[in-house]
């Protein structure tokens, strides 16, 4: 089943064009990496496509439902975690989880089992007394990027998720994007490109707007020539490749 | 898992988180209890022999106006921190509507200037015993009109400002409220223009309000302060709603 489709879409601020002409379709269960440099319209695709952007035009559609005439089904179905940390700074880590799955429509119970869901899958438990402002900026990540999860999503954009982490709390948390594999459908935007190499099913590859590249790493590797996601990036990207 | 939950349910689980946010900010107790108690104490003691103004009977209702405009400093800080983090975004992609954040803001506010107004009659009380009253209890309910003027100041100031500059903005606020509501000083003696300007704002209006419930001389036939606040109240209120709404949607 297609999780996301997206139709001729585009998005433009004031005469600059973010996103121009996106086609693309994403299995249910995937894990879609968007990769491209800084402005090549990736967090404005994913805001598209998670409701928090309005397209200029075009159409997309989430589990089947139009992000444009059924918002609130698309709401219901998908969550984001954000490039920047989300989280509410004076609220104990337990307190934010609690709050976002309470907003969410979970009942006490629910979010008690969310609580020791995401505990167990971030290792929270640790910090879940502390207030999130206390934090280190790893622990902030962590929970922003747990949040997301919250609501058991069937659909999760994680905006740059491993940004500002160190080398080795990104590598705890690409195993647990790893354990979501096959649970959900996951949009992946990074700028690491190893990021992308290890985790994705399929790649797609933007740059000023347009997306370039979509397909497997091997598939990307045979268009290239090359044996490594970021020198197949830089040919794509600094080559000029054409939409596959 | 189905976001599936009442509006009147995510109001109050936005209103819980914003009540926390604001008790574990220790310069809310400063400035929304401590300060004006102390104001309240001191201003007694010093000033009540040399002049009316600072009876208890006036002094406290003024000192609960006062402390209320600290609301429009709080709400305006906790609105444009949240909008301006990713918080505020987040929560975007939940089912949560404009008015529901507004409503949680509000709401969470309320309890807090109850609560001014209680403290500062009741210390009021204890200072000066002649003043208790059963009529305190009209003039804390009549008290939260004021208050929603200046969490609806906060709404419009926190939904125009960024972070570093609410607080000057604010500051206006409640520079006004202490400057114009001539709860400092008596009025005798003033030129027309300004006690012209003072009467049409609500500054003014919301402390004769409370004081007159509050000392049991609310006239019906004269309710120039009850409409004038309602007036500003109902406005700035609806400002705010429409301006959060505005930016909520453009981001």
């Amino acid at each position: 089943m297609t999780a996301i489709q997206t139709r001729n879409l585009r998005k433009e601020y004031k005469g600059l064009v973010a996103v121009e002409g996106l086609d693309l379709e994403i299995g249910e269960g995937e894990l879609f990496s968007l990769l491209g440099v800084n402005g090549a319209g990736k967090t404005t695709t994913v805001r598209m496509l998670s409701t928090l952007l309005r397209p200029t035009a075009g159409e997309a559609w989430i589990c089947g439902h139009s992000i444009l005439s059924e918002r609130e089904q698309v709401k219901g179905l998908v969550d984001i975690s954000l490039q920047e940390t989300a989280i509410a700074r004076k609220l104990t880590v337990e307190e934010n989880i609690a709050f976002y799955a309470a907003l969410n429509g979970q009942s006490r119970e629910e979010c008690e089992k969310t609580k020791r869901r995401l505990y167990e899958a971030f290792g929270l438990d640790a910090v879940a007394k502390q207030r999130a402002s206390r934090l280190s900026g790893g622990w902030q990540r962590k929970l922003s990027v747990a949040l997301a999860l919250a609501t058991d999503p069937r659909v999760l954009f994680l905006d740059e998720p491993t940004l500002g982490l160190d080398v080795i709390a990104r590598r705890e948390l690409w195993q647990t994007i790893r354990s979501l594999k096959g649970k959900m459908t996951i949009i992946l935007t990074t700028h690491y490109m190893e990021e992308a190499e290890a985790l994705s099913d399929r790649i797609g590859i933007m740059k000023a707007g347009r997306l370039l590249f979509v397909g497997t790493k091997e598939e990307l590797f045979s268009r290239t020539g090359k044996k490594r996601v970021e020198d197949a990036f830089l040919e794509i990207v600094c080559g000029g490749g054409d939409n596959e | 898992m189905n976001k599936k939950k009442g509006s009147f349910s995510r109001t109050v689980t936005l209103a819980k988180r914003n009540v926390l946010e604001i008790l574990r900010d220790p310069l809310s107790f400063i400035f929304l209890l401590g300060m004006p108690l102390l104001l309240e104490i001191l201003f007694y003691y010093l000033f009540h022999k040399m002049t009316p103004q600072f009876e208890m009977k006036y002094l406290a209702p003024g000192i609960v106006v006062f402390a209320q405009s600290f609301l429009s400093l709080f709400s305006g800080i906790l609105i444009s921190i949240d909008r301006n983090t990713a918080f505020l975004t987040r929560l975007y992609v939940s089912r949560a509507k404009a008015h529901e954040f507004v409503l949680g803001y509000t709401l969470a506010l309320l309890p807090v200037t109850f609560l001014q107004s209680a403290l500062f009659f009741l210390v009021g009380g204890i200072l000066d015993p002649s003043i208790w009253s059963a009529r305190m209890i009209p003039a804390v309910l009549v008290s939260l009109l004021p208050a929603v003027f200046f969490i609806g100041c906060g709404l419009l100031i926190g939904s125009l400002c960024g972070e570093r500059s609410v607080g000057g903005v604010a500051s206006a606020v409640i520079a006004g409220q202490s400057v114009l509501s001539g709860m400092w000083f008596p009025l005798d003696g003033l030129d027309g223009g300004i006690v012209t300007l003072m009467k049409a704002l609500p500054f003014k209006n919301a402390v004769d309000l409370v004081r007159s419930v509050s000392l049991g001389t609310w006239d019906g036939a004269h309710p120039a302060p009850l409409f004038i606040v309602l007036a500003y109240a109902a406005a700035v209120y609806a400002l705010g709603v429409f301006v959060f709404g505005r930016r909520m949607r453009a981001q």
